[in-house]
Formats: structure tokens, sequence, C-alpha cells
């Protein structure tokens, strides 16, 4: 796997996401502005600030860029979520009202868009919608489900259910069927008929904070990342779901992405993307932690030489640790997003590229066609 | 979760990281590296050095923090390992002992974690040298950023390290830090005991000179 461009923005970068074309980038600098790129994944490319969207007062948590109605929104620490609108040049703010008291943490387009859901620190998740009439958007409130943050968000591809994770050490799916938004024959899924705020089901499978869950292209999976450094992958879900969970010898992940129905990447705190795929027995696991880890023989050699060197002559000062090959990140990553255009998308077509943002204010697009040949055996 | 360093290595720690681990379900992936240092510890005759890596390994692992807001008070982010408003979002602290006068705990939290040392005080001289060495620092807290400016009861001085720290500052720069001050602070205070000594000798000879 190799890093297509990587680009140095800023200190450190809360979120970002990408437009339905891929020629902008909205991230956020850790601060209470969001900032659009003129970008592209082309590894050569130079990126461009052309917008500075400023209507929050406290730090950026989350943005999504919906593809087909070009609209962000963003959520914000300052309990508020903005919708920007693009009006000739000019990136227009509409609040919405989420009625939370705490932190807005994370946020999420439905894939039809007509919905969103903001997951947030009062342990409630709002499931926000248009209201022609009224000219707004209206939130409705799922509560007293989670006993901690809700720390992601993510809508299955059928639009009315959401799965979330939370610092409590659980994911649950909720059904978000919203009467009036959603058309009548949508509320049947795999769970019969379902109302609005019911949890559908409650996984329990992480000992640590549960964060970054994800569907997969048709749902039939939902992947989360554990802080005591698991991954668990959930298939079939609906009345019996079946559950699958590793263990890494690494540092925990933060973020996931499903690639295609049988293949995934996770990052976090390692810096460096991992990538996980399913056997035909239907198991996951690792693929490569990526290229970069992999320290040469000759530096390994060397390595040791000086360990045994410094346990030698025990007196002197604690050998230099083998100072890590450094990593395309050097901090833990945030954020996983796809880059993937809607042309594509529609056409079902797997993503073949991503992009990671994290803790030291880099974007790194990733290009899965560009592999080595370990990868290029690997189906997708 | 505590864990004892002697200095012939022959204990079963495994089973004692085992044993934690099966009490302490939200830091199993710190066991994990606990459990590698002290694999260490049997081919070392220097107990500094498997004691500074217990402590460099566990940090590495305990060092994964992220802005996380307060969820009791609005609008409000602090570190959650000092107020310890919500349970759920603190793990497991772990105390790392070399003997019973050295040892360090680590307490970590989602967007916190606090180190606090107890360094060696052999005598009295050595108990008055610390102190008022580690107070000196403590005052000037302000210029090592990390530094807390009161030590957690029991202990002789506390960092607090945050995920704004992380942000601005690499990981293992910070853990350096933490690691190379407890190196320095024996070998200091060893050379101001020597220091003082050599100085009393000093003294006590120019004095007792007179009556000659």
């Amino acid at each position: 796997m190799a890093a297509g461009g990587v680009h140095q923005l800023a200190q450190c970068i809360t979120c970002h996401a990408w437009n339905a074309d891929l020629s902008m980038v909205a991230v956020c600098p850790n601060n209470n502005e969001v900032h659009i790129y003129q970008a592209s994944p082309s590894p050569t490319s130079a990126w461009e600030c052309i917008h500075v969207l400023q209507k929050h007062d406290q730090l950026v948590s989350g943005i999504d860029w919906a593809p087909m109605s070009n609209k962000i929104v963003t959520s914000s620490h300052d309990r508020n979520s903005y919708v920007w609108t693009l009006e000739g040049n000019e990136w227009q703010p509409t609040l919405v009202i989420l009625r939370l008291n705490r932190a807005a943490i994370s946020v999420d387009w439905s894939p039809r868009e007509n919905k969103f859901a903001v997951g947030s620190g009062a342990m409630s998740v709002c499931v926000c919608y248009y209201e022609e009439d009224n000219n707004w958007w209206v939130s409705k409130l799922i509560r007293k489900k989670h006993h901690s943050t809700v720390t992601s968000v993510a809508w299955h591809p059928n639009n009315v259910l959401l799965a979330t994770t939370s610092t409590d050490c659980r994911c649950r799916v909720f059904s978000a069927y919203v009467k009036g938004v959603d058309a009548r024959r949508d509320a049947t899924t795999a769970f019969g008929d379902i109302k609005f705020g019911e949890q559908l089901i409650e996984l329990d499978l992480a000992c640590g904070w549960a964060f970054g869950c994800h569907w997969s292209p048709s749902g039939n999976s939902l992947a989360f990342v554990g802080h005591d450094s698991t991954i668990h992958f959930v298939s079939d879900v609906g009345p019996t779901p079946r559950a699958h969970s590793l263990s890494l010898r690494h540092l925990p992940l933060r973020d996931v992405l499903f690639l295609s129905e049988t293949r995934l990447v996770a990052g976090g705190f390692d810096c460096n993307p991992m990538l996980f795929e399913i056997d035909q027995n239907g198991v996951w696991y690792t693929t490569t932690f990526s290229v970069e880890t992999c320290i040469s023989i000759f530096e390994y050699s060397l390595y040791v030489f000086a360990a045994a060197k410094g346990r030698f002559k025990w007196l002197g000062n604690e050998v230099a640790e083998l100072n890590l090959p450094s990593t395309t990140h050097e901090n833990c990553i945030l954020t996983i997003a796809p880059v993937i255009s809607l042309v594509e998308k529609k056409a079902e077509k797997p993503v073949t590229c991503f992009s990671t943002s994290g803790m030291d204010g880099r974007i790194v697009v990733w290009d899965m066609n560009n592999l080595g040949d370990v990868m290029a055996r690997l189906r997708l | 979760m505590e864990f004892w360093l002697p200095a012939n290595g022959a204990v079963d720690f495994q089973a004692q990281v085992l044993s934690c681990n099966s009490s302490s379900s939200s830091s199993i992936h710190l066991g994990f590296h606990v459990l590698h240092c002290l694999w260490h510890l049997s081919n070392m005759a220097n107990t500094l050095r498997p004691y500074l890596t217990c402590i460099r390994n566990t940090l590495t692992a305990a060092m994964c923090l992220q802005n996380f807001p307060c969820q009791e008070v609005e609008r409000h982010n602090k570190p959650e390992v000092e107020f310890k408003t919500s349970r759920e979002l603190l793990l497991n602290p772990i105390l790392i002992c070399r003997n019973e006068a050295e040892k360090c705990l680590i307490e970590a939290s989602i967007n916190s974690l606090r180190i606090s040392i107890k360094v060696k005080q052999a005598d009295e001289l050595e108990n008055i040298l610390a102190k008022k060495f580690l107070r000196f620092l403590s005052m000037r807290a302000e210029s090592f950023q990390v530094l807390r400016r009161k030590p957690v009861q029991g202990y002789d001085i506390s960092f607090l390290i945050t995920n704004y720290h992380c942000e601005e500052m690499s990981k293992h720069k910070l853990i350096d830090f933490v690691v190379t001050f407890m190196e320095d602070i024996d070998k200091e205070i060893s050379e101001l005991k020597l220091s003082v000594n050599t100085r009393g000798r000093l003294v006590a000879t120019e004095f007792l000179r007179q009556f000659t």
C-alpha cells in the first residue's frame, strides 16, 4: 500500500470529508473553523484553501459532505450543528437546533441525504430531518439508551438502521425510521416493523471504549473497534447476528472503513492503516500492517547489535529505543474517509482509494491500485 | 493493578499480569505491553533498566489520548483523570514498583494521563534533598508544561499529560522526557548528597583546625 499524496494542512486535523467529484475536501484544523480546500486525490496535486466556514464557536468534531445534494453538515463541541449549502460562490449556514445540552461528537448523512444523525456527549443521538413547511431541520432524539458519550454514528444503506458506538463499550443498532420522511415500506426491515428509536441490537463485545462503527456496502456486516486493541465484525445483522472479534498486539484502533464486502481498513494510535480481509469461511484476519513498518533486515540487525551492546555495558545510558521507521502519519489517525466519486459509488464499484487524517495535521491519500506484489494477490 | 519488580526477576510475573487482566477488563492492552517488558527482566543484571523499560512500555500503551469534551458540565473540556466524574472514562491505575521506596503510579483516562513518581530516599539527607529539589521544579511547573504543580498524595512528583500535549508534541519524545527525568533524578540527588557531604567535611575540617 503506497501513500499517494501527503498534505500537511494544520497542526492537527479532527475530521475531513470529500465532495462528490473529489475536487474539494472539507477539513477542520483543530479549531472552530472548517477549511475547504481545492483538492485532488492525485499524488502530485497541490491543495489550496478556497473557503473558510466560520460559525461554530468551539472545536468542530465532525464533518460530512452529502454527495448528491452537495450539502455539508458540521457538528461541534458548542452543541450545535450547521448545514451548509453552496449558493453562488458562498457557503450559507443553516443552524440546526439539536436540543442537546452537551457537545456534539460525530455526524453522518443518511444514504438518501434526507436525514442526518449526530452523536453527542449528552448520551443521546439526534436524528435530524428537513421540514419544508418551516424551512428548518428538526431533531428527534434517541434518549436513555446509551450510558456514556456516543462516539460515532453510521447509517445502514437502507436509510433506516443506525449504528452507534459509545464509551460505555457497547455498539448498538437503532431504528431511525421517521414517519413522513421515510416511505412506509422502509419501516419493514429484517427486524420486522420498527418504530423510531427502538434499540434492535446491543453488542457487548469490546472491553474498552468503542469507536468508529461502519457498515459494509450491502449492509450485511458491521465493524467497530474497541480501545482494548480489538476490532469486531458483526455479520448477518438481523435478529440473529454473528460476531467475530480480533485482538491485536498493536495500540488501539480509532476508525474503520469498509472498502468492499471482503476488505476493510482501520487506523489508530499506531499511525498506520491496517488492512483486514475475510477468507472463504467468513473469518476476518489482518493482511498487512502497511508496508512501512516492516523494518529492513539491515536496520533490524543494526538495532539488535545496538541493543546487545547496550546490554553489555548496562551501566551506561539506556539504549536509544528503536526509533520507529517513520510512518507516513506521525501521530494518531482519527478519521478514515473513502475517496470515491458519486459516479463510481452509484456503479457499486469497490473503494480503491481512501484518505486518512490525524493528530499530526496531515491528510494522506492511499491508493490501493498502487500496491506492492503482496497486495496484488489479494482479491477485492 | 500492582507490579513488583524484584532484582533477581524470579517471580512468576505472568500469573500476576494475567490475574490483573481478568479483573481489569478495560486495560487489557496495557497488560500486554507490561508483560512484554517484564519478559526482559530475567536476563538483565541492572534493576533500573527493566524498571524504566517497564514504565516506558506502559506509557506507550497508556498514552492513547484524544480530545474528549466533558459529559457532566456543558461546554467544558477538562482532564478526566483529575476530576474523575465519569467512572467509565478511567482506566485501571497501574502501579510499577522497583522496591518499597521507589514506585511509579500511572493513571490513564480517555483524554489525560497522570504519572506520579516516588523517588528513592535512603536517609534523612536524601529525603530533604529530594523534597527541596522537587519543590524547586514544581514551582516552575509552567516551563515544563507537563509537570503538575502539586504531586499526588503519597508521591514526590506528578506529571499530567493531556491530549493537547500529545497534539503539540510527539509521543515518544514525551515518554523520553519522563523516562530521562526518572533516570536523572536519582543521579542528581546522589550528586547533591555527595557535594553536601564534601562541603560538610570541609567545614568540619576548617572548624576543627582552630583547636590544633
